[in-house]
């Protein structure tokens, strides 16, 4: 059997994604940490053990994501733009705007029928639209950042925050907890924000039907049901929306072959 | 007490300050603003007054400014910082024509002709050429906030920070810092970024001298080096800069109070009590 390896070494999680044509074997999640090129290794390795396959076996490898490059023995790498629109494609072909929140990055992607990139927007300055501020107001408030999406839905009356800076919503999700508001308010203001910011990301580009929501960020319901609120359409999410780029990786290497 | 008595008090994101003034200022306080459901700045109040040896009720006039100004129960009128600012540095520093004021939670640029504003710029969107920036950054480090200014004049090669967002600019100063990059460097490097932050938004308002630096901001010594090389000219620096804005709002308090003698109005002063400020009406 022909196999296909895709890795996506993004700026806080690695992914790599074992396919056989456009079936998924297996996937494995990795916190990037510190040697990308050993990260990469590790991370395809769990998933082929995952998949029970040897290495021997694999005959295409493909690359992507931030640390794309110290992928050696990468038989392709391509961007991760790229990489998105192949697997949202493979997965949800009548999605036309991709919106894909990874650890520090937004961006919004249109696709034409085909599955290729016809525009994107990337937002790689500010941390404001990016799980990095998940992270920072799981951290305030002391809970886990998987738990966000659970308790964002039970909020009943959103916080209002000044502004989308990271920096100036945690302290002043400090000042609303010491008022007494509730967690599950200050969560649901925190999607409310970040949610503006992507949506300003989806105008830029140009909304169009379907919609798909990519990345950690995906994870959330809450961010998820709020972004489908502000851009006023229904969003799709891919059973496991972390692994796009990489699927979209191992897609596009099966589908361009190697010479 | 006889003679006439004005305060201006600014409360600001961050800290709350206070000026008095008769025919010369002759008090001041500075104190922090305190968390935003209960203002502190009746309590900075009484301390300037006690410095004065006035009582509250000898004040002819109150004037509050500042992003807080709106609920302060013991003040005449609000006036915004914006204006406050242009009349503090003019009376100070006539020869000031383009005010660069950096602050805990946002900075400006202001254009000013004869004590009155031509223009403005701000930033309280991002925290990004803030002093929260700075806030930021010293945590990270370890080097307590005051200290920034001249730790980072003994840097040999500034660091590139190459990030604008006051999040991902930590991550990168931890990382760089991992990577053998000296402390004073790394600060340098951050006045340098925040210097290039405010001088493109300040920028838009066409920059002539004499600048004069104010805020929290223009007490860091690294900083003001920094913002010196990018405009490319030396600046002005009040002996107090965080009081301007307060000092202008006294001011304006007194021109009112003169403005309505000269009339012949009465200066009635409404029924006020010295008594907390809050953010929410």
């Amino acid at each position: 059997m022909a196999l296909a390896v895709g890795i996506d070494v993004g700026s806080g999680f690695s992914k790599a994604v074992v396919c056989e044509g456009s079936a998924i074997l297996s996937s494995a999640i990795l916190p990037s940490g510190g040697s990308y090129r050993d990260t990469a290794t590790r991370v395809a390795d769990e998933a082929l053990d995952k998949a029970g396959v040897a290495r021997a076996a694999v005959s295409l490898w493909a690359a992507t994501g931030y640390g794309a490059a110290m992928v050696p023995f990468a038989d392709l790498t391509a961007t991760d733009i790229s990489c998105h629109a192949s697997g949202v494609h493979c997965l949800f072909p009548s999605v036309r705007t991709v919106i894909d929140v990874g650890a520090q990055f937004s961006k919004a992607m249109r696709l034409d029928g085909q599955g290729k990139v016809t525009n994107f927007v990337l937002n790689e300055k500010c941390a404001g639209g990016s799980g990095k501020f998940l992270q920072l107001i799981a951290r305030m408030l002391h809970i886990n950042v998987e738990e966000i999406g659970a308790l964002s839905l039970k909020s009943g009356n959103p916080v209002a925050f000044t502004t989308g800076c990271a920096v100036f919503a945690e302290s002043e999700a400090v000042s609303r907890i010491a008022e007494g508001a509730l967690p599950e308010d200050i969560v649901a203001g925190v999607h409310k924000a970040m949610a503006s910011k992507i949506v300003n990301l989806v105008v830029r580009v140009g909304l169009a039907e379907d919609c798909a929501v990519t990345g950690g960020g995906a994870n959330d319901a809450g961010l998820v049901k709020t972004i489908g609120e502000e851009i006023g359409v229904k969003v799709l999410v891919p059973p496991e929306p972390q692994i796009t780029a990489a699927y979209g990786a191992a897609q596009l290497v099966q589908a361009k072959g190697v010479p | 007490m006889m003679g006439t008595y004005f305060a201006g008090v600014d409360i600001g994101s961050t800290m709350t300050k206070v000026v008095i003034l008769g025919e010369e200022p002759i008090a001041s306080f500075i104190g922090p603003t305190g968390p935003e459901h209960r203002k502190l700045a009746h309590k900075v109040m009484e301390e300037a007054l006690g410095s004065a040896r006035l009582a509250f009720d000898d004040l002819d006039y109150v004037v509050a400014t500042g992003y807080g100004r709106i609920n302060v129960p013991f003040a005449d009128k609000q006036v915004t910082e914006i204006t406050c600012h242009a009349k503090g540095v003019h009376s100070l520093l006539p020869s000031a024509k383009t005010i660069i004021d950096i602050g805990g939670q946002d900075s400006k640029g202001i254009k000013i002709g004869n004590g009155k504003v031509l223009s403005f710029v701000m930033n309280d969107k991002c925290a990004a050429g803030t002093g929260r920036f700075l806030e930021v950054i010293a945590d990270a480090l370890g080097v307590p906030l005051s200290d920034l200014g001249t730790v980072g004049l003994a840097a040999t090669a500034p660091a590139v920070i190459s990030n604008t967002c006051t999040v991902f600019a930590e991550a990168e100063v931890i990382s760089q810092l991992a990577g053998g990059e000296s402390v004073p460097n790394l600060i340098a490097g951050v006045h340098m970024a925040i210097a290039s932050r405010v001088y493109a938004m300040t920028a838009k308002l066409k920059i002539e001298a004499d600048v004069v630096v104010t805020g929290g901001g223009a007490k860091n010594i690294g900083l003001v080096k920094a913002l010196e090389d990018r405009l490319r000219m030396p600046v002005l620096v009040p002996a107090e800069p965080l009081l301007t804005g307060a000092l202008g709002a006294a001011l304006i308090g007194r021109g009112l109070y003169a403005d309505a003698v000269i009339s012949g109005e009465p200066v009635r002063r409404r029924a006020k009590r010295l008594g907390e400020a809050t953010f929410f009406s």
